[in-house]
C-alpha cells in the first residue's frame, strides 16, 4: 500500500519546507498532498488513502484543531494518524492536542531529524544512513 | 516589563532565523534606504496579556528569506513569489517562541493569522524598548513589540 502524506498548512512556504524536509529525510513516502486549511484537507482525504496528516494550528477557515476534531467523528477518518507541526508552545495546548487524538507534535521550527523521528514508526524510511543519524527532538503521544 | 522584552525579542528572532533559514544578524550599522519596497508583516497573540510583533523590512529581505526557506536561489522566480508567504511564516514562528519565552509554558495564548502590507522605510534612529533594528546579512529590518489591544483592523482571531 502506498505511503501518502497530506501536509496542511495554510503557509506555501511552509508546505514546500516540510516536503523538502520529507525528502531529505529518507522517509518511505510515495505521494504528497497539500491542503492551506481544514476544509481543503477534508477534500483530500476524500480523494485520496492518506498514510499521516501533518497538520498545522493556527489556520484561517477551519483551523487544526477543528479538522482533528472532524476527523475523529468520521469513521473512515477517525484511525488516520495525525501529527501536529505548530508554534504552539503551551503544555496546555499540546495536551489537548493529544486529547483530540493527535498522534505526534513537532516544534516549528523543526530540524529534519525531529520530523523524521516522529513520522518514521508511521512511513518507514529508504534511506539507511539518514536513519542511523536521528536526533531526539520530537514527542509521540 | 518592556525594558526586558528588547534584548529576548531581538535575541528570540535572531535565533529563529538561523535555525530556520541560516541567515544571521549581525552588529553593524546599517542605513535604512529611503522609498519604496518596504513591507511590514505582524502576528498579534492573546491571552493572558495581548500584543503584536511586526517586522518591517524590504521586499528583497523577504525574497532572500523565502529562497533560504525554500532552499533556492535568489533569483528564482519562486522565491519572490513566495517572499510575502514567507516572512509572514517566519513571524508566525517568530511570535511562537517569544510568548513562550516571555510567558512560559503554563500560559495558553491565541496567534492571529500572519498579515502584510506595504510600508515606509524606518528611520535609522528609530530604536527604544519595544524595538530593535538589525541587520540581517546586510539588510536593515525593524522588529517591534505593541503591548496591549491590537487596532481594531487587525484583531486577534480566536482558536476554539
Amino acid at each position: 500500500m502506498p505511503h501518502n502524506v497530506l501536509i496542511v498548512d495554510d503557509s506555501a512556504t511552509m508546505r514546500e519546507m516540510v516536503k523538502r524536509t520529507l525528502r531529505m529525510a529518507g522517509l518511505d513516502v510515495d505521494g504528497v498532498y497539500e491542503a492551506s486549511n481544514g476544509i481543503e484537507a477534508l477534500a483530500r482525504l476524500a480523494e485520496h488513502e492518506i498514510t499521516v496528516i501533518l497538520v498545522d494550528i493556527n489556520m484561517p477557515t477551519m483551523n487544526g484543531i477543528q479538522l482533528l476534531t472532524r476527523m475523529k467523528q468520521n469513521q473512515r477518518l477517525r484511525h488516520i494518524p495525525i501529527v501536529v507541526a505548530s508554534t504552539e508552545g503551551s503544555r496546555e495546548r499540546i495536551e489537548q492536542m493529544q486529547q483530540f487524538g493527535a498522534y505526534g507534535y513537532v516544534r516549528k521550527p523543526f530540524q529534519p531529524e525531529q520530523l523524521r523521528d516522529v513520522l518514521k514508526p508511521l512511513l518507514g524510511v529508504k534511506d539507511h544512513a539518514a536513519a542511523e543519524n536521528a536526533d531526539a527532538g520530537s514527542d509521540l503521544f | 516589563m518592556p525594558q526586558q522584552k528588547t534584548p529576548t525579542l531581538a535575541a528570540i528572532f535572531s535565533d529563529v532565523l538561523a535555525r530556520l533559514a541560516f541567515m544571521f544578524t549581525e552588529d553593524l550599522p546599517v542605513d535604512p534606504i529611503p522609498g519604496g519596497g518596504w513591507i511590514e508583516a505582524s502576528v498579534g497573540y492573546k491571552g493572558p496579556v495581548e500584543g503584536r510583533l511586526v517586522l518591517t523590512c524590504t521586499r528583497e529581505f523577504a525574497t532572500v528569506l523565502a529562497s533560504n526557506l525554500l532552499g533556492t536561489d535568489p533569483e528564482d522566480p519562486e522565491a519572490d513569489v513566495k517572499a510575502e508567504d514567507a516572512v509572514k511564516e517566519f513571524m508566525n514562528i517568530t511570535c511562537g517562541q517569544y510568548i513562550t519565552a516571555v510567558h512560559g509554558t503554563e500560559a495558553v495564548f491565541c496567534l492571529s493569522i500572519p498579515e502584510v502590507r506595504t510600508a515606509e522605510a524606518p528611520p535609522a534612529d528609530d530604536a527604544g524598548p519595544q524595538q530593535v533594528l538589525l541587520s540581517v546579512d546586510g539588510h536593515l529590518v525593524q522588529l517591534r513589540h505593541q503591548a496591549g489591544p491590537a487596532p481594531a483592523a487587525g484583531a486577534a482571531r480566536e482558536q476554539p
